[in-house]
């Protein structure tokens, strides 16, 4: 991190009086929903004023699926495979959300080997999640080979899950009361021989992406988020880690085994640009995937034999009561909401607070006044997945 | 929920917010549920207003508004949380509403910018209107979209737009009676056989 | 914003940029030309090369109805209710056949489709099967024309064939 540009603070260029007059000329323009850079089905209305961004509104709901109507009408276990299609870059990590919420109800006891599992595999979702992130980010930027090479090794992570759940996006792995399918040991060695060949490839991605010129030039300082936009609109994930606060739920609200483990927060640290912007956004999703590696070593480690599932009623019935589960997602706090009214098979109502749905709201209030070649850049930013933004 | 002492809240803000009436809920087992803070519909914005501004606890964010439908009434839950390292902060703040007809609430984008989206999805779903909200539109349902789905006596309109909303050909209400069309797989398995 | 960066201060600043931006492009640009000898091709070329899926892959599913009790709880199990049983009781002095595990077959099984259209490959139905006579496939390659065609009924009697033809595990 020896590089460095100062380029001093945002200016953010307003519609000045002379383009106030020329208003009634502000031209509606469409992005989406079949935009590549929307990663999904999402349309952003833009008011133009020639080459700037006017105003921004989003229009969701194309991707919309009823998951939450669903979700009332089957039993706990039903739910799983539609909580898989949320994020669907991140499915692990909204099972095991949905799981430990029924769990908590429940009262369940995951055996160590199950939950150091899930942990593990949570880990590796999230750096499955990001290397898609930083693909993407960079195809939306015109660049195309990194999205080869971040799907390189995202395959070798999807293959592995391939082998011990069945399926490479949508896995229904993580059970109420533990894991489906235990790890073998050649797994867990091609998981440790990953750890490895990972690290180097991210020096890699850092060489070939984050200090490159035009990318600092497309990406620093554009689209900043200050701390108090983020907690006004309740950011959280790398937006909110990008903007500076070292709020991590794993760190500042311990679940899991993960007080255990030994690992820092990566921050926004305005090496390039200032804290907030596209590119402490992208490069703290980087760090975090080194720092993902570390706590699946420290897993492979800790790992001992043993059941991976615990007992759990064949039917599952929760108490009465209600139960807000949150965890840390790639992309965010994804909490559960779940309602249950007792003596139920199914859940009374379960509400999904979804990170990007919250990241989304915060574009129009970024938008005003900027390129829309750097909207485009900010919408990439926040690495939104459609999935989970209209459920 | 998280650090938040919900009997002492319940009390401050009984006694700064005449007619706030916050009660406290405690489920019966605290390990397995969470408890939840009662406050009247009329005064949440007061409410929020004051939590946010709280000289011991204040709670800088609002993380997620959730309806549910108890058909007898409605209840709107307000996750909000406090971002400090510190002194990490989160609560269930909830309103009743036992209007089914023509629910309303005071709208809370002034105090959390959150709100905005949140408020709109909560509108989708449960047919709540919000007071001075800047921009109350359907958000994930198409804005001519008719009922609020997530209500528990909620019937899906039979014709959107001239479309039927749900085709005969891709439902299969029955299970049991369900007729398989033996030829057509015979045809598509003969013609993989070539 | 982008414009704040193209307001460079000085010479200096201008000569610096122009050395960055030529460097780092020159790195990145040496890191894609080693892939030209020093890394192996990653992909493979379907169809003529087809990668071996794992033992627990979850493709299409298959239902041995010799085996089949008729408990309907792959029915139950079913998120998106997709799998249609049917059956009756058998007649009174019927021979009672057993399933290869060795559970008594106390119904006459009359129907059992799966609507692979609405199938979500979760493999509940799999898990909960008591004599494990549903299973999942390793046949990924079954694209229809209609989508009645994607309706398999499990008691055709050409169904072991399409097995024993496709399915080589």
């Amino acid at each position: 991190m020896q590089t460095r540009w100062d380029v001093g603070e945002p200016e953010r260029p307003t519609i000045n009086e002379e383009t106030e007059q020329l208003k009634s000329d502000l031209l509606t323009l469409n992005m989406g929903p079949q935009h590549p850079a929307t990663h999904g089905v999402l349309r952003i209305e833009i008011w133009t004023d020639s080459e700037i961004v006017a105003h921004a509104i989003p229009h969701l709901g194309y991707l919309h699926r009823c998951m939450e109507k669903h979700a009332e009408n089957l039993d706990f276990r039903g739910v799983i495979p539609f909580v898989d299609r949320l994020d669907y870059l991140a499915s692990m990590n909204m099972e095991w959300t949905y799981v430990a919420a029924i769990e908590k109800m429940l009262g369940t006891e995951v055996p160590r080997r199950g939950e150091l599992l899930r942990i593990m595999t949570a880990e590796l979702q999230r750096i499955a999640s990001h290397l898609m992130a930083f693909g993407t980010y960079a195809l939306d930027l015109g660049a195309f080979t990194p999205f080869l090479y971040a799907f390189e090794e995202r395959e070798k992570i999807l293959r592995l899950f391939e082998e011990v759940s069945g399926a490479r996006l949508l896995y229904n792995y993580i059970w109420i009361g533990g894991v489906w399918n235990d790890w073998t040991d050649e797994q867990l060695e091609r998981v440790s021989q990953f750890c490895d060949t990972m690290e180097i490839e991210a020096k890699k991605y850092h060489e070939l992406v984050s200090m490159n010129k035009i990318f600092v030039q497309r990406t620093a300082n554009v689209g900043v988020f200050t701390l108090d936009d983020c907690f006004s609109y309740g950011a959280s994930g790398p937006v909110l880690r990008g903007s500076g606060l070292k709020w991590d739920l794993r760190k500042v609200a311990p679940y899991s085994l993960y007080p255990e483990f030994d690992f820092d927060i990566p921050v926004g640290e305005g090496e390039v640009g200032v804290v907030g912007d596209c590119w402490n956004r992208y490069y703290v999703r980087m760090k975090e995937v080194v720092e993902s590696i570390k706590i699946i070593r420290q897993v492979l480690n800790k790992l001992e034999a043993g059941p991976v599932m615990g007992k759990v009623p064949k039917v599952i019935k929760l108490p009465k009561g209600e139960v807000y589960m949150r965890h840390e997602c790639p992309r965010g706090e994804l909490a559960f909401h779940l309602v249950s009214e007792g003596d139920s098979k199914k859940p009374y109502r379960l509400k999904v607070k979804s990170p990007c749905f919250t990241h989304v709201s915060m574009l129009p209030h970024v938008a005003p006044g900027q390129m829309i070649a750097d909207f485009v850049a900010t919408v990439g930013s926040i690495d939104i997945v459609l999935g989970e933004v209209d459920r | 929920m998280l650090n938040v002492d919900l009997n002492k809240l319940a009390e401050h803000l009984n006694n700064q917010i005449p007619g706030a009436n916050a009660t406290v809920h405690f489920p019966e087992d605290i390990k397995k549920c969470d408890p939840s803070l009662t406050v009247e519909a009329s005064k949440i914005f007061q409410v929020v207003q004051f939590l946010k501004s709280h000289p011991e606890t204040p709670f800088n964010s609002l993380h997620v508004i959730s309806g549910v439908d108890y058909v007898e009434w409605m209840e709107v839950a307000y996750v909000l949380t406090h971002y400090s390292l510190e002194n990490p902060r989160q609560m269930i703040l909830k309103v009743k509403l036992t209007d089914r007809v023509n629910p309303v609430l005071d709208s809370i984008v002034k105090v959390y910018a959150a709100a905005n989206f949140q408020e709109r999805e909560v509108f989708d779903m449960f047919g709540i209107r919000f007071n001075n909200h800047p921009d109350l539109r359907r958000i994930l349902c198409p804005d001519d979209w008719k009922g609020w789905p997530l209500r528990k006596d909620y019937v899906a309109q039979k014709d959107y737009n001239g479309m039927a909303v749900y085709p005969d050909g891709k439902m299969n209400f029955e299970d049991r009676e369900f007729i398989i069309r033996q030829d057509m797989i015979k045809k598509a398995q003969e013609a993989k056989a070539h | 914003m982008s414009t704040a960066v193209h307001q460079t201060s000085s010479v200096k600043d201008y000569f610096k940029g122009l050395f960055n931006g030529v460097t780092t492009t020159f790195k990145g640009m040496w890191i894609t030309f080693k892939y030209v000898w020093a890394v192996k091709p990653v992909s493979i070329e379907y169809p003529e090369v087809r990668e071996v899926l794992p033992e627990r892959a979850r493709m299409r599913l298959f239902n041995d109805a010799q085996n089949c009790i008729s408990c309907t709880q792959c029915a139950m199990a079913c998120p998106v209710d997709c799998i249609y049983i049917t059956s009756e009781k058998l007649p009174e002095n019927a021979e009672i056949k057993k399933t290869s595990n060795g559970q008594a077959i106390r119904l006459k099984l009359t129907q059992f489709t799966i609507d692979t259209a609405l199938c979500c490959y979760c493999g509940l139905c799999t898990t909960v099967c008591p004599t494990e006579c549903l299973t999942h496939s390793h046949d990924y390659e079954f694209s229809q024309y209609t989508i009645d065609a994607m309706k398999y009924d499990y008691l055709a009697p050409d169904v072991r064939a399409w097995r024993d033809r496709i399915v080589k595990v």
